[in-house]
């Protein structure tokens, strides 16, 4: 019996509320796609496709739309594998809770971590003097680059995701379904292929499409990876931007982008996620554990996660490594000198990111935190527009809006490129769906009689929202502030176009190291990234707990 | 109490939207009046319309016709944080974020009043639910039961006109749920606060009110005591709601004196219960309740029957014993009946109510 109070007309503080984010939306979400579609369309006032023909006229530019679904594809299906091969391990080996939790530690690495990790460790391992190809098997003229090494690097950056998807599913499985199969007569076998998988289909197809589109999304990894052989969309774009100034090129190659973006996220939102098996029935009664692997079959599957473990470690070794010597490959001195260029030469790009995550942390918690509670607890017109609006530069590669941006805001009287609010905005638009996702998820768990009891107490709207709503949802916040942070340091794609002169970030500085060469101070950078997350998230991690209101599921700051 | 109030619900009316049907009534022209210091509860089957005319009363729901006055007051269009009343939830509703004494003490915060105030009146009401020492202690590390008593001291900590209970006791098990009912009887009386109470048990509406308004399909079937409405229900849905009852069809054959005599299956028999509603050669229905009714063995008089079912439940014997086409339900202190026996069954002569007859 959920209660809506409350229409716009008799609450002046939800009418302005609204106009205020409408505005916001129409300024930074609406409005740059429009101006995006625009360029790529409308030629001299009148409609044209003249160069989108143009585009797809162009060998080459096919040839990155092709590749980037194939890439796309293996990614997704590599990367389901792997990740339910780690679900499955978590949930069904009876492994101890500290073995999990360094599973879990493992699994979350590459998705804290700068976007060029990964692939400068696999340069290290398997470039012309790699570690692993030169040095161990003594090989040489062997290349870290194409499909193959873009393929390796963006599955263990993104199985994470998948993982996270599908453990919770497998674990949602009441064993004693899993028993009743037991019990009518049916092996192991037959109960993970007749049981188990069939009840998780609906969570691998959704882990597959995330992969999907993270892959499609990504930018950082081919940028470094892909090479001249294996053009993509999102690399083709920026180039066309950054290297021949073809704005309209550029605005075409994203909208390119923006169609299978576009049909993987709906396939996904309204698809996929509305077949959730539900398999709690009646009440749960006591339960055992789950019986589904062997002796033999468990080692294999904790063997294939422990390799995969250390093979993750081994990367991220080799980054603090390849940090703390003069010249990886050639000198092995010790030296901390990379760590002292960063914290001199590199010190701009530390000091802005900083500024503009302090800034996009609160104002992306808040703006998290609002739209949440409108969506989970207020009735009004448009309701379902806002929770749209809100998503739409959140599922867009981040190439097409970082395109966008820059069409959108280069000239008077919103010539906001260049600047640092920019910047702040991107991040605010694009990262607060799990704020608002963990609002509306907190908001479902809290009764919404506990309103209804502050009420008949005598308390107004205000009032109650003041002293019940808003502490009941401050986990939420802090998960929104925490992605805000988290994508601040490790997010490149969307904000490699709107970094300039006089605003920096490190991912930038990252990635001029790796064209410049100079590999040592990329991967201080990298470690730097990666220990600034590690205490950040472990400090929100602390005042989740902190402000966890009793009785309540966890939020985590790691929503997919 | 002197200052106690009564509620007055005239002609109330919701409306909602159904998936399937349309729009159908939640609650259909209710009129219900409380009378001051007065417990009334509300019982009826799920979705009879109880629970929405109670959340009209505190004003959680708005009525789409009719009016709701507490004491003199037309509360119709009155928000609920300004109507001054308590209300007990099926869920609680504790604060999570709050400790039990903040909890309680929520009413008299919102209401500005002075700390020491507070202090001394949440210390009062927690010993009179006998809680003293909780004050510190968060709403999850309570039990189901004390959570319960924290939910009650907040409602009435602020002294309201009215306490309105939503099933309260749904969720604490059977042992536990007489004891609270026992205990809100008690502070409600102490009190001296005019309640409704909402609940689909029908033996927890028994024990606990001064009259009972049993619902069915949103509207009020009949308003009784227990004793009204358990022996002389007005309707088959009210005898069957009550207790347990067996209809059985019967004629009205003659009246004389201040008693009936009646044509059951087939054979004469004289109660001492008149019914001017009916005149000889009415159709009637007898309603009988099991513990009325007694049996013996096959060939003392009586109606001839068979035993169908027994459950023996230790304080008495439960026979399904069927008569002419009948099956009635039967209590007995008997208990070497066996299924399969024929066996008299003896009508009660006073203890017998009788409805309509179907049309």
């Amino acid at each position: 019996m959920a209660l809506r109070r409350g229409g716009i007309g008799r609450d002046p503080t939800l009418l302005s509320t609204l106009v205020v984010l409408w505005a916001l939306l129409a300024l930074f979400v609406v409005y740059p796609l429009v101006v995006l579609l625009i360029r790529a369309f409308v030629d001299d006032g009148a409609v044209s496709f003249a160069p989108l023909a143009s585009v797809i006229g162009d060998a080459n530019h096919r040839k990155a739309f092709y590749n980037s679904l194939l890439l796309a594809t293996l990614v997704g299906t590599f990367g389901t594998l792997l990740g339910f091969l780690f679900a499955f391990t978590a949930t069904r080996a009876g492994l101890p809770k500290t073995w999990l939790s360094v599973f879990d530690a493992i699994t979350l690495l590459p998705l804290i971590s700068p976007p060029f990790t990964t692939s400068i460790a696999i340069i290290f391992s398997f470039g012309p003097r790699g570690l692993i190809t030169h040095e161990l098997l003594g090989m040489t003229g062997t290349s870290a680059y194409g499909l193959g090494p873009t393929l390796l690097s963006e599955t263990l950056t993104y199985f994470p995701i998948a993982y996270l998807t599908l453990k919770p599913i497998l674990a949602s499985i009441d064993p004693n379904v899993e028993d009743m199969a037991y019990s009518l007569g049916a092996s192991r076998k037959r109960v993970f292929f007749t049981i188990t998988l069939p009840l998780a289909i609906p969570g691998i197809a959704n882990a597959f499409l995330l992969l999907f589109a993270a892959s499609l999304a990504d930018f950082a990894t081919p940028l470094i990876l892909a090479g001249n052989s294996f053009p993509v969309l999102p690399t083709q774009a920026y180039l066309q931007i950054t290297g021949l100034f073809d704005f309209k090129g550029g605005a075409v190659l994203s909208v390119l982008l923006l169609v299978p973006a576009v049909i993987v996220y709906l396939l996904q939102r309204f698809w996929v996620s509305r077949r959730h098996y539900v398999t709690v029935t009646g009440k749960v009664g006591p339960q055992s554990g789950y019986k589904g692997t062997t002796g033999p079959a468990r080692l294999a599957l904790v063997g294939a996660c422990v390799l995969v473990a250390i093979f993750v470690l081994y990367f991220y070794a080799l980054l603090l490594y390849a940090s703390v010597v003069k010249a990886f490959g050639a000198n092995h001195a010790f030296t901390l000198a990379h760590y002292h260029v960063i914290f001199t030469e590199g010190w701009r790009a530390i000091r802005d990111t900083m500024i503009i995550a302090a800034f996009g942390m609160p104002l992306g918690g808040l703006f998290g935190v609002v739209v949440g509670y409108l969506i989970a607890r207020r009735n009004f017109i448009g309701r379902d527009a806002l929770e749209i609006a809100t998503m739409i530069n959140y599922a867009l590669p981040g190439t097409i809006v970082g395109i966008a941006y820059l069409i959108a805001f280069n000239d008077p009287p919103l010539a906001l490129t260049g600047g640092a609010l920019i910047i702040v905005a991107c991040y605010i638009f694009r990262y607060s769906p799990t704020g608002i996702r963990a609002t509306v998820a907190q908001l479902q768990q809290i009764d919404p009689s506990i309103e209804e009891a502050s009420h008949s107490l005598g308390a107004k709207t205000g009032e109650t929202f003041r002293r019940v709503t808003l502490p009941l949802v401050l986990p939420a916040f802090f998960a929104g502030l925490g992605v805000v942070f988290i994508r601040s340091m490790t997010a490149i794609s969307a904000t490699i176009f709107l970094v300039s002169i006089s605003w920096t970030l490190i991912t930038v500085r990252i990635l001029e190291n790796m064209t410049e060469l100079s590999l040592g101070p990329a991967a201080a950078f990298s470690v730097f990234v990666v220990l600034a997350v590690f205490v950040v998230t472990g400090l929100v991690s602390a005042a989740l707990r902190r402000f966890r209101a009793p009785g309540t599921a966890p939020v985590s700051v790691f929503g997919t | 109490m002197s200052d106690a109030v009564g509620i007055h619900i005239q002609s109330v009316s919701k409306r909602f939207e159904h998936r399937v049907k349309g729009e159908v009534y939640a609650v259909r022209e209710v009129s219900l009046d409380v009378k001051p210091g007065e417990l009334v509860t509300l019982l009826g089957p799920s979705g009879c319309g109880k629970t929405t005319t109670l959340r009209m009363i505190a004003g959680f729901e708005m009525p789409d016709a009719g009016r709701v006055l507490i004491g003199e007051r037309d509360v119709t269009h009155v928000m609920a944080n300004e109507r001054n009343v308590g209300f007990v939830f099926q869920s609680y509703a504790l604060f999570p974020h709050l400790t039990v004494f903040e909890n309680i003490a929520y009413g008299l915060r919102v209401q500005r009043r002075a700390e020491a105030e507070i202090t001394t009146r949440v210390g009062e009401v927690l010993t009179l639910v006998g809680l003293s020492g909780y004050d510190k202690q968060m709403p999850h590390q309570l039990s189901g039961g004390e959570q319960q008593r924290v939910a009650l001291a907040r409602a009435i900590v602020f002294r309201p006109r009215v306490l309105l209970f939503d099933e309260p006791l749904s969720n604490l098990d059977a042992k536990l749920r007489v004891a609270m009912r026992e205990e809100i009887q008690r502070l409600q009386r102490a009190l001296g606060i005019t309640s409704v109470y909402v609940t689909h048990d029908q033996e927890e509406a028994m024990a606990i009110s001064d009259r009972i308004a049993v619902m069915n399909q949103g509207e009020i079937a009949q308003l009784g005591s227990a004793e009204d409405l358990y022996h002389r229900p007005n309707s088959v849905f009210v005898a069957g709601f009550i207790g347990r009852a067996s209809l059985i069809p019967a004629r009205i054959a003659a009246r004389r004196d201040g008693r009936t005599e009646l044509d059951v299956l087939g054979r004469s028999h004289e109660i001492s219960v008149t019914d001017i509603r009916f005149a000889p050669g009415d159709q009637v229905r007898l309603v009988l309740r099991p513990e009325a009714v007694t049996m013996a063995s096959h060939g003392n008089g009586g109606i001839g029957g068979t035993v169908e079912a027994r459950h023996f439940l230790g304080e008495k014997t439960e026979y399904r014993v069927r008569i002419g086409g009948h099956s009635i339900q039967i209590a007995s202190q008997a208990e070497s009946f066996k299924v399969g026996d024929a066996v008299t069954v003896l009508l009660p002569t006073d203890r017998l109510h009788l409805l309509p007859g179907e049309s």
